[in-house]
């Protein structure tokens, strides 16, 4: 039981070091509380489909030009 | 100390992988890590990758002279934020800074990496063919993936070492940029990074 209360105490301490963020406006902050719970786990799972949809949207509105970019950006590494 | 290094490199693929799926969870340990040991390993690897692209470059400069900067750098970036913050708050440590966005730097590393491999088997440039418009779709959505993860895990740096809530972050990272744009274009000019490695 005492070791439980460690562990409980511990992560407790884990949790709540920082405060929770709050926007100014309840609105805001529920709305910034969803979007970002996105992100706490798997990020990826979102991430990925929206780079894709937005390099899609990339060629269609650049064409050569975003060619050009893919170019100037593999000579940066 | 080789078995610290040991435990330590396992340690930071362990919390590479928890970053992958819960960064949240795992940057908020990393804030509080006392391993100093994980440092070594995150920047003995970040020295190879500049080891490994002194042999692509041509007239670059020494790799060691490269590495001292991105260290230079690195320390400026993280002084910036623990200074800024200490306006805020108090009780912050140096340490959780340095922790936090040597982690921070996984993203541009494993970008730098995979970019600098395919200069070597896909050099540049870029053509329209089907094949060459598949792959730049492709190259920028990894990019841009990466690139937000990356923005993901500085972001969790700065909230779990300063302890600043979301505006006070975004007003930091704009006022960091102010700087830190134009202090790239200078290294751009002397031909040390051509995008900066933070």
């Amino acid at each position: 039981m005492k070791t439980i209360n460690i562990r409980l105490k511990k992560k407790l301490n884990e949790v709540f070091f920082i405060e929770s963020n709050d926007l100014g406006n309840d609105y805001l902050t529920i709305y910034f509380k969803k979007i970002t719970a996105y992100f706490k786990v798997i990020p990826f799972a979102y991430v990925i489909p929206f780079a894709f949809l937005i390099s899609i949207i990339m060629y269609f509105l650049l064409g050569r030009l975003l060619i050009r970019l893919v170019t100037i950006l593999q000579y940066g590494y | 100390m080789a078995i610290n290094l040991i435990a330590s490199l396992v340690l930071v693929m362990r919390n590479f992988f928890l970053l992958i799926f819960y960064p949240y969870k795992t940057m908020r340990k990393i804030s509080l890590e006392k391993d100093y040991y994980q440092l070594l390993t995150i920047f003995g690897l970040v020295f190879l990758y500049f080891k490994f692209i002194y042999f692509l470059r041509n007239n670059s400069y020494p790799a060691t002279l490269i590495y001292i900067l991105f260290i230079f750098n690195f320390l400026l970036t993280t002084c910036f934020f623990y200074f800024l913050s200490k306006v805020f708050e108090k009780k912050l440590n140096w340490k959780s800074f340095i922790f936090t966005f040597s982690y921070s730097l996984f993203p541009t590393l494993i970008w730098f990496l995979s970019t600098s491999i395919l200069y070597v088997f896909l050099p540049p440039p870029r053509t329209f063919s089907l094949l060459g418009k598949g792959f730049s779709i492709f190259f920028v959505a990894y990019s841009l993936s990466l690139l937000i993860w990356k923005f993901i895990l500085f972001y969790l740096a700065i909230r779990f070492s300063s302890k600043q809530n979301f505006f006070r972050i975004i007003y930091m990272i704009i006022l960091y940029l102010t700087w830190f744009i134009p202090y790239s274009v200078i290294l751009y000019q002397f031909k040390l990074f051509r995008i900066p490695f933070i």
